[in-house]
This record gives structure tokens, C-alpha cells and sequence, in this order.
């Protein structure tokens, strides 16, 4: 069962903050006769995933549901904030201020799992255990998160983060540590090429190889010889982001900055020892370009040119897809951009497509944007209001937008607050008519060192 | 947002730095106490000095609050950025002077005791 016994002479600053601040808004809502009354259910109800989608899921139907046996599984104690890992990896967090006990997060009353989940029977409505055991379910929330398949890059794995020049600021914590350290060492080198990629699959925080790049040449810049080094950016096709106006202006800025664009190119094989790394060359009418279309089985075709190059430090993304069990699950898409890859839900309604008692959030779901921590945000309450409605038996009326946000680092000290969504060619969703998402500015890099922070725990307890 | 979500957002943002809050509110208030104990008026008594200081503590603030944020003044660049630090530079200034302006009141006075005690002796 969940962890929580509440015992005031035991309370820390931060739960001292969350009583106070919820006890002052608690009487504010109920002097304004605002609660809404929870609804009566006595469903099942199991939530995979204790990211930042699961822990909002969970406290969001906590809230909501009574009698409902929610149960979650996360087999992981630690909460990491992964927005953070882009400035823990240039220098600018500690590793420590990214990470917080999952107990904090686990509302009252849900069954908190600590098991892995090994395989999802869609059929018979049940989830199988790491230790062999299964739970049924009514209802299911696929919060899994995604994979990163290092795997499918030759010579590679992410052990290797830290070590030959190699960083991914992806693959953990401790990645994100080790890559902040060898672009310390190559910077401490005094010159040499550094190479940053990009995956040719759809990728959690699509910004954070750019990010990455940007926040180097800040560093680069800061030593006063930024012409002994060489920085190049491979892309697996023409674009660098999905918001054309971001794409543009990104592109225009690696130019401005003497970073060398190489496109149609994705990293298919890397030699640590020798510190080089391989690049496909995928072609401008390669499936590969259009990155929704790439699957596990086209890597690595007959006849495709090959081109080796040295390095002195390299970012790899991995490409990313759902976990493995949720892709060996009658739940992953059939058809479609996403088939074999993805989550096959409505992305709108964030419904499976063809199991109505299953919805996905996260970076598990098969949607053209959307694996961001503020696309959750956008994402949970629809979730939970179209749950509701299920359960209910009433139409789903709630829709996403497709809303995601991406403080885009340009520099270290300077960020543009980009939020977009599906509708218009991904236009523009400003949140602050003060924040022009078009400008570089502080006040969005302060959002990012400071802000984001509070509002992704907000998230996680479901008030935000 | 919920109002809690808005109240959860700013105590946890404000988290960090409660102990510099509560510490500098502390010092401000037991200042201007002493102070006006000991006849202190915020608008009747004139110190140039301390208001320089508090003009220059303001100003300061051009250079740390950026750096603060790990960033610099060269990257204040929006109408909004320039609103946002001129607001916080003004605090600031308004912060210094409410604990240097009856800090000098009471160290003049200090100095005004030591030198008539001075005076008195033979």
C-alpha cells in the first residue's frame, strides 16, 4: 500500500510547504464552493509508469475517484526531473537538485507497485508483474515513458557515456553528469571537433540536442578561442524542429555560430577506441527523413553509403521508441506513421484506438509532438476528465491540442519560450502575451533555471 | 491553475532561499524596531550616505541578479526582460533603504553620544 501516514512532528520543509500552501488554498476553495464531488467507482484502475505522467495521473484520479483501487506501478524510489539533465549536462545544475523520492508524489491511497511491468494482455485486461504475478484492471493508463535503443547505433551503449569523448545527455543522471564532464575535458583540450546528432526517430525533449549544442558554443565562446574548435550538427533529415519557425531560426543561428550542418545523415555505428563514429547517409527520399516512419528493422540496409569520421566529443541521441513489452502488446499502433513504435491512441482524446478502457500520456504515445513534461501537463487533464467520462458511460468531450513547450536554450543565460501545438502547421500557444516565443530573452531562461521546476512538481501533484 | 497549484508552484520556487528571506526580513524589521525606539522617522531624519548606498546596493543588482540566474546583463534583452529587472533593481534599493537608513540613524547616534561623552571630559 501507499507510504503516507501523516505525522505532523515528522514533516521536512518542503511537506511543511505543501500542508501550508494546501491548507491556505483548501479554504479559499472551499469558502468559494469550488471542490468538485468525487465520483463513486469501485473500478480498478492501474497506471504503468511513475513519471511525470503516471505520479499526475495518480494523484489527479486520487482526487477525483472514491472507492476506486488505483494502483501504481513504478518499481523506481527516486523521481528524477528530467527537463533538468540539459543544464546538469553544461554546467550549470548539480545532479542533485534534479532528484526527489518518489514517496513524496504518491498520493494517499494509491496501491504503489515497485515492480517493472513485464507484458500487457490488452485482451483479458490484465498487467504481468517483474516477479511473475499479474493485476487485473478495468481501466489501464499507459505511462510507461519510452526506450532508448542505443542498441541500434554499432559499438554503441550507454555505458559508454563518459568515457572516449562519448556524451548523451539522454541516457540517465549519471549520463548527463558524464557529459557535462567530457565536453569539460574537451574544452580543457584547447581544440579539436565536437559532433552533435539527432535521432531519426520521434525523441523525448526534441529540443535538448540542440540545447546541447547551443549551451557547448556558449562554453566554446567563453574560452576566447572558439575558432580552434570545430562543431558540427548531423541531422537525420531537413529539419531541426518541428515549429517552422524555430527550424528556421535554429538553422540560421548553427550558421551564425559557425557550426557546419550536415543533413540526411544518422549515426548508425561508433568505435570508442578510435574515437570515431559512422554516419549513414539516408537520403532526402529515404524513409528515414520523414522520422515517424522509422522502425527497428529498417536500420541498417544493404547498399546505403557510409561516411567515417573522427571526433573529439560526440553527443549521441539514441533512437527512442515505446518499451519493448508495450510494443510486444496488442496496444502498440497496428497502422499508421506509428505502427510497430508507438502507442496507438486518438490524439486527441488520448484513448486507444481500440481498446476504449486503455488511454496513454507521456512519451509512450504515438503523436506527432508531445514527449515533453509540458505536453503532460496539457495531457492530464483531458486523461483524466475523458477516464471520467468513460467510467461514466458518457461521450468523450475533452481534446488535446497537442500542446508541448520547449524553453529553447540558445545560450547559457538565454532561452526562447517556445510552445506549440497540432493546429496550424504547429503554430504557436503562448501562454504570457508578454513572452514573445520568436525572442531570445532572460525572462525565459529564468523560467527555465527557476520556474519550470516548481510548476513540473505542481504537475506531479496534480494542481497545475 | 488552481489557486493551490499557483500557491504550490511559488512555495516551491520559494523554497530554496526561504532561510535568506526570513533571515533578511528578520534583519530589516529588528533595524527599523531599534530604530524607532530610539526615535527614528523614516522622512524626517536626511542621511545622503545611506541613500547613495542604497542607490548603489539597487544598482548592483544589474550585475548579480543576472549572474544569479547564471546568466549576464548582456542577455536582458526584451521590453519584458528590462521590466522585470528594472522591478527587481528598484526592490532592491527599496530593500537596502529600509535597513541602511536607520542603520545610519542609529550609528550616528552612536557617534553623537561618543563625541558629547568626549566632550564632557575634563
Amino acid at each position: 500500500m501507499s507510504r503516507h501516514n501523516f505525522d505532523p512532528s515528522r514533516l521536512d520543509r518542503r511537506q511543511f510547504l505543501r500542508w501550508s500552501a494546501g491548507a491556505g488554498a483548501a479554504g479559499l476553495l472551499y469558502s468559494s464552493g469550488l471542490q468538485a464531488r468525487p465520483l463513486s467507482t469501485d473500478a480498478r484502475i492501474v497506471i504503468i509508469g511513475g513519471g511525470a505522467s503516471g505520479m499526475a495521473m495518480a494523484n489527479r484520479l486520487s482526487h477525483q475517484l472514491d472507492g476506486a483501487r488505483i494502483t501504481l506501478v513504478e518499481p523506481r524510489e527516486v523521481h528524477h526531473y528530467q527537463p533538468g539533465w540539459t543544464l546538469v549536462a553544461s554546467g550549470v545544475w548539480k545532479p542533485e537538485k534534479t532528484m526527489q523520492p518518489n514517496s513524496r508524489f504518491i498520493p494517499t491511497g494509491v496501491d504503489w507497485v515497485r515492480q517493472p511491468a513485464d507484458s500487457i494482455d490488452a485482451v483479458n485486461r490484465r498487467v504481468e508483474l517483474g516477479d511473475g504475478s499479474w493485476i487485473d484492471y478495468d481501466y489501464l493508463v499507459v505511462a510507461t515513458g519510452l526506450q532508448l535503443n542505443y542498441h541500434l547505433i554499432d559499438g554503441m551503449s550507454s555505458d559508454l557515456v563518459g568515457s572516449h569523448g562519448i556524451g548523451s545527455v539522454y541516457a540517465s543522471i549519471e549520463g548527463a553528469t558524464r557529459t557535462r564532464d567530457a565536453i569539460d575535458a574537451w574544452i580543457a583540450q584547447g581544440s579539436g571537433k565536437g559532433i552533435f546528432t539527432a535521432a531519426p526517430t520521434p525523441v523525448k525533449c526534441a529540443g535538448a540536442p540542440l540545447k546541447m549544442t547551443f549551451t557547448t558554443l556558449s562554453r566554446l565562446e567563453a574560452t576566447g578561442h572558439r575558432d580552434d574548435f570545430q562543431v558540427e550538427f548531423m541531422a537525420p533529415g531537413l529539419g531541426l524542429f518541428s515549429q517552422p519557425y524555430i527550424n528556421d531560426f535554429v538553422k540560421q543561428r548553427f550558421d551564425d555560430q559557425g557550426v557546419t550542418r550536415r543533413h540526411h545523415y544518422r549515426l548508425s555505428a561508433i568505435d570508442p577506441q578510435a574515437r570515431e563514429a559512422e554516419f549513414t547517409f539516408v537520403g532526402p527520399d529515404s524513409e528515414f527523413t520523414s522520422h515517424h516512419q522509422l522502425r527497428e528493422s529498417e536500420f541498417s540496409r544493404e547498399g546505403e553509403r557510409r561516411v567515417v569520421t573522427g571526433y573529439d566529443f560526440i553527443h549521441v541521441v539514441p533512437p527512442m521508441s515505446a518499451p519493448d513489452f508495450v510494443k510486444a502488446s496488442d496496444l502498440i499502433a497496428q497502422d499508421g506513421p506509428f505502427r510497430g513504435e508507438w502507442l496507438d491512441v486518438d490524439i486527441h482524446t488520448l484513448q486507444h484506438n481500440r481498446y476504449p478502457e486503455v488511454f496513454g500520456i507521456g512519451d509512450v504515445i504515438g503523436a506527432p509532438i508531445n514527449k515533453t513534461a509540458a505536453s503532460v501537463k496539457a495531457q492530464a487533464p483531458v486523461v483524466e476528465a475523458n477516464l471520467l467520462a468513460q467510467i461514466q458511460g458518457q461521450p468523450l468531450l475533452a481534446r488535446h491540442n497537442g500542446y508541448t513547450s520547449c524553453p529553447m536554450i540558445t545560450g547559457i543565460g538565454m532561452a526562447m519560450l517556445v510552445e506549440f501545438g497540432y493546429d496550424n502547421n504547429f503554430d504557436f500557444l503562448p501562454s504570457f502575451p508578454f513572452i514573445d516565443p520568436k525572442d531570445e530573452s532572460w525572462a525565459a531562461w529564468v523560467m527555465k533555471d527557476r520556474m519550470l521546476q516548481p510548476a513540473y512538481y505542481a504537475v506531479l501533484e496534480g494542481q497545475a | 491553475m488552481t489557486i493551490q497549484g499557483a500557491l504550490t508552484i511559488l512555495m516551491y520556487a520559494l523554497a530554496p532561499f526561504l532561510w535568506l528571506i526570513v533571515a533578511g526580513l528578520g534583519l530589516l524589521v529588528t533595524i527599523q524596531l531599534i530604530a524607532r525606539v530610539r526615535g527614528y522617522r523614516a522622512f524626517t531624519y536626511r542621511c545622503l550616505g545611506a541613500n547613495l548606498a542604497a542607490l548603489a546596493v539597487g544598482l548592483s543588482g544589474l550585475w548579480w541578479i543576472p549572474a544569479f540566474t547564471s546568466s549576464r546583463l548582456a542577455y536582458v534583452a526584451t521590453a519584458f526582460d528590462w521590466v522585470a529587472l528594472i522591478g527587481a533593481v528598484l526592490g532592491l534599493a527599496i530593500a537596502a533603504w529600509l535597513v541602511l537608513h536607520p542603520l545610519s540613524y542609529l550609528l550616528r547616534g552612536r557617534q553623537s553620544q561618543l563625541l558629547a561623552t568626549k566632550q564632557k571630559l575634563p
